[in-house]
């Protein structure tokens, strides 16, 4: 589902100032493709074990690779930054302010090597590119529908156009819930489990309503009413009266939509004139939060229901 | 993807389009795009570079960011598709009433 490949560029672009990261040479292998979410010390592969060396993965060099080095002659050294280079790495990081002596740089730049370097100390560093990594490599979609915060219940909710979604979530945010994004929602699967909601940069904050036009929400209600990014916690749908043929009445097996592979609680509400269709989205938050503490209200009526009956047929 | 509404026995038509205006779609074309697009019935889908969007919600329109020279993918489905496909056709050959 990842559209783009994951180059060293948007690696470097999107996370250089959360790690500190500075590019010392080889821009012109920027676009090299980073493919394994995660970072491998090259301390091995230097040594000479080259038999089996992670080389799809981010090389990361710390004080142990850098201390090796140092007691190498001078033409030992090149020939093992020539043999590093001549894998197809994606590209080369300096932890420590650790400074790569010039040979290195060179033979990085002859087979364009991007080399990079960070201030972090390199567990540090290792934490933080591996979960920079992992988002990056996490699965994306966009998903039709806008999300809400409802007290800590991240509500997805869908519908046609002109069913009422956008005074709804007006409603909502009145109410003092927030927004996360309005009509379209970014999606993005964290650790394998959780759908995270974000709205595209560009329309954050803002949200559409027929008749009025493009409002800024953040600015009319404050920041309180708005939200970068949620998890999903349960999808609802509108729909007509007339389109929702079998309607839960009782509310007792949990229906799923499946969004990035994961299944998300999903519940349907038929929309009529007259609904407080606001109240309804807030209530199913509730119940869906409640459900997930272990309740089930329609479950537990009808054990003490089926125990009555029990009792009354016992002659008690 | 996955809340894509996918009708039975629907055919998809499909068209290619580029915009070709000076600006790209900015607030007016995508305003006359969706009131177009909420005219008819059927489902209206635009994608770009993997992004779908569905055409008759204007956030959708605005984030898809489409400048000059874009390349759009249009997916109508239902019973007056072609009719909306027609519509929209043009609307991009006259680029936007803009030129």
């Amino acid at each position: 589902m990842n559209r783009d490949a994951i180059t060293v560029e948007r690696f470097y672009t999107g996370h250089s100032a959360r790690l500190d990261l500075k590019l010392l040479g080889g821009a012109a292998g920027l676009k090299r493709v980073i493919r394994e979410p995660t970072v491998n010390r090259p301390g091995l592969a230097l040594a000479g074990h080259t038999k089996y060396f992670a080389r799809k993965r981010v090389q990361v060099m710390g004080h142990a690779e850098v201390t090796y080095l140092k007691t190498l002659r001078r033409e030992e050294r090149q020939q093992r930054y020539e043999m590093l280079f001549s894998y197809k790495l994606p590209c080369v990081i300096f932890c420590r302010d650790l400074a790569p002596d010039r040979d290195c740089l060179r033979a990085a730049e002859v087979k364009d090597v991007p080399i990079l370097k960070s201030s972090l100390i390199t567990m540090k560093f290792i934490n933080l590119a591996t979960l920079a990594l992992e988002q990056l490599f996490a699965p994306r979609a966009s998903e039709m529908g806008s999300l809400v915060d409802i007290h800590g219940v991240g509500v997805l909710i869908r519908g046609d156009s002109g069913i009422g979604k956008s005074e709804s979530i007006l409603a909502l945010i009145e109410r003092g819930y927030s927004l996360v994004a309005d009509d379209m929602t970014k999606v993005m699967l964290v650790d394998g489990r959780d759908v995270v909601g974000t709205s595209s940069e560009l329309t954050r904050n803002h949200m559409e309503i027929r008749g009025i036009g493009i409002v800024n929400v953040a600015a009319m209600f404050g920041a309180k009413s708005v939200r970068q990014e949620k998890r999903i916690d349960l999808v609802v749908t509108l729909k007509a009266w007339d389109e929702v043929k079998d309607v839960d009445r009782l509310g007792m097996e949990e229906a799923h939509m499946e969004i990035l592979g994961i299944p998300l609680p999903h519940m349907t509400i038929p929309v009529r004139p007259g609904r407080d269709l606001a109240r309804l989205i807030e209530v199913a938050a509730l119940h869906t939060k409640l459900r997930r503490a272990g309740h089930n209200p329609a479950r537990e009526l009808n054990e003490r229901l089926v125990a009555q009956m029990a009792g009354a047929k016992r002659g008690l | 993807m996955s809340a894509a509404k996918e009708k039975v026995g629907d055919t998809v038509i499909t068209r290619e389009l580029v915009v070709s205006n000076k600006v790209g779609i900015h607030a007016r074309p995508a305003a006359m795009f969706v009131k177009i697009a909420s005219r008819y019935a059927c489902d209206i889908f635009l994608e770009k570079d993997g992004e779908k969007i569905n055409g008759k919600s204007i956030m959708g329109l605005l984030m898809l960011a489409a400048g000059p020279g874009s390349k759009l993918t249009l997916q109508v489905s239902g019973k007056d598709a072609a009719m909306a496909v027609a519509e929209i056709e043009d609307l991009f050959q006259r680029k936007f009433d803009e030129e």
